[in-house]
């Protein structure tokens, strides 16, 4: 649940990439970090957590109003997959509001992405959220590797595997090169102001 | 101290992270004092307009004294709006401590105070209070899952004698399994967490009658398993191997059937004994799977003198040492009685456990599972005999 800071009439709400390790989450956050330079207010904090990169910056999204009068901040984070990072794990999808998840289209990987989803799918339902219901987009990275020549997954495979019963947006992407990364982000945060709306009036 | 104290609570339910994330988004500023058992003096933390600029663990001082107290995981904490004359030493971002510190914590770099938190509680076998067994399933594999269902307490799932063809894997809670008796529903067993409710022959077998009453103890979600993409499967199955995991499962039915008679004392134990051969004893090891021709046999546990059948298996069942799986049966825990006409063959138990290693996880979880159930009927039986 989004924090509402009176003080700064602000409404905070929190962005988690998700996905198995080297899907290329981290890549994400870097090209939006540079690319979407002045909608970011502070530093990014970049953590080396073994074999990953956890990263965390806040995002002012543009576009997309007020709600109630209150700008809209986002804090996006990526979280380590390993298993022995629970706390920071805790920490981080404590209180999601909305999911980005980073798959990744090597063939090679392609269980890794299931159980990513899987364990995605159990740790949050520890904090109480249910993935059907939580605002969830799917990017289907490196997309740019087929053009060397890599074994990728179909996007139709992708979608078999990963999207059947959840049915959210989806989005080929390559990290690297900056394609489908904004769109993925956007439709994301829509998704999820769209959800705290619904949560607003459910409280008025 | 305590009268300027603004806000406090315990650890275990907001973590000094969390507390951090909050002063820093309120922007307070002030002292935060962190009491532990383990701990003569008080951790404390100084903020400036919601952030961190010196800590103390009792021992170091700045940054390393505030990732120490991210090792104080329980006890409680307060914090109140007071000016405090410290020397600004600690200039990094809030949210760069936060995950810094964490990250250390799960590393094992900064020290978690007291005695070392137990794991989760046990997963395995367990009894309810009335000491009949519960069975708690593997991990459930999501990918099966196609749809949720919420199951308030005392509700009944699937009754037996009624249609059904889902099976269904229990997310989250207990459910108890009754046989309908004379005297009343007898509890069979309970299941939780993983384990499955419908047997496998519900999805295999049109207008199934559920053999068994599933009523939900406590409030329950269970997924609804994808019943066409296990049917798939199990067709592309071997046909020994089908044969098998039918097998078993008429195990399970058979064991419950046969509480019930021990439960309504309407057994004849004499004619499972009567005219028989015995082709494995209780005990033995080194014996081989084999597949039921013609005849049958009776699967009996003996204890001293007493014997106690447990399920009669006939052609196309398997019987034996099984690879892959414990059942609490035959050959440690039971004998083998064969009728006079028997006819078996002897399987390749290697071959089965090839095809049993490269089928799905659901799959596997779900014969493991009967395989379980099986096990802890038969000690219930073995119970109410004594």
């Amino acid at each position: 649940m989004a924090i509402f800071n009176l003080k700064k009439r602000e409404i905070e709400c929190k962005v988690v990439y998700y996905g198995p390790g080297r899907g290329g989450k981290t890549t994400n956050l870097e090209y939006i970090f540079k690319t979407f330079r002045k909608q970011i207010t502070g530093e990014m904090v970049s953590i080396n957590t073994e074999g990953d990169r956890t990263l965390f910056f806040d995002f002012l999204p543009m576009g997309l109003g007020k709600i109630k009068g209150c700008e809209i901040k986002v804090q996006l984070y990526t979280v380590p997959g390993q298993v022995q990072y629970s706390s920071t794990r805790k920490l981080v999808l404590r209180g999601v509001d909305g999911i980005v998840f980073v798959a990744d289209s090597l063939e090679v990987r392609r269980e890794k992405n299931m159980l990513s989803l899987k364990d995605l799918q159990a740790n949050l339902k520890e904090y109480g959220l249910n993935i059907f219901k939580v605002p969830l987009v799917l990017q289907y990275n490196k997309r740019d590797l087929g053009e060397q020549g890599i074994p990728l997954m179909s996007i139709e495979q992708m979608d078999q595997d990963l999207n059947r019963q959840l049915k959210v947006p989806s989005f080929p992407g390559s990290a690297l090169k900056g394609d489908g990364v904004g769109v993925a982000l956007k439709e994301c945060t829509k998704l999820t102001l769209k959800s705290l709306q619904r949560e607003l009036k459910w409280a008025q | 101290m305590k009268n300027s104290s603004v806000i406090e609570g315990n650890l275990k339910f907001l973590s000094i992270g969390d507390i951090m994330q909050l002063l820093g988004s309120n922007g307070s500023s002030g002292i935060l004092r962190i009491y532990s058992l383990y701990m003569s003096e008080p951790g404390i933390v100084y903020f400036e307009n919601g952030n961190p600029v010196n800590a103390s663990d009792g021992t170091l001082a700045g940054l390393d004294g505030l990732y120490a107290l991210f090792g104080w995981t329980e006890g409680t904490f307060e914090f109140s709006e007071e000016r405090a004359s410290v020397e600004k030493v600690i200039n990094r971002s809030r949210m760069g401590i936060i995950l810094d510190s964490l990250k250390m914590l799960d590393d094992g770099d900064i020290v978690r105070l007291g005695p070392t938190p137990s794991d989760q509680e046990g997963k395995k076998e367990k009894t309810d209070e009335s000491g009949n067994p519960r069975v708690n399933g593997p991990m459930v594999d999501y990918m099966y899952v196609v749809d949720e269902e919420d199951f308030y307490d005392g509700e009944t799932i699937s009754e037996e004698g009624k249609h059904g063809n889902w099976i269904w894997v229990i997310l989250e809670g207990v459910i108890e399994i009754l046989k309908e008796t004379p005297k009343g529903p007898l509890s069979i067993l309970q299941i939780s967490n993983g384990s499955f409710v419908g047997s496998l022959s519900s999805f295999l077998v049109k207008d199934h009658t559920r053999s068994a009453t599933a009523r939900s103890l406590g409030n329950v979600q269970l997924g609804v398993l994808d019943s066409q993409r296990l049917s798939q499967e199990y067709a592309k199955m071997s046909a020994d191997f089908r044969a098998m995991i039918m097998s078993i499962d008429k195990r399970m039915k058979q064991l419950s059937n046969r509480a019930v008679e021990y439960h309504t004392q309407s057994i004849n134990i004499e004619s499972f004994i009567k005219d028989k051969q015995k082709v494995m004893r209780q005990g033995e090891t080194g014996k081989k799977l084999f597949r039921i021709q013609q005849g049958h046999v009776h699967i009996v546990q003996q204890e001293k003198d007493r014997y106690l059948p447990l399920v009669s298996l006939s052609k196309d069942d398997y019987f034996g040492d099984f690879p892959f799986f414990d059942m609490g049966h035959e050959p440690e825990n039971a004998s083998v009685l064969a009728s006079k006409d028997l006819k078996i063959v002897s399987m390749d138990a290697g071959v089965f456990q090839q095809e049993y290693d490269n089928i799905s996880l659901t799959f596997k979880n779900i014969i493991e599972n009967v395989a379980t159930c099986v096990s802890a009927t038969t000690r219930m039986i073995q119970k109410m005999q004594k």
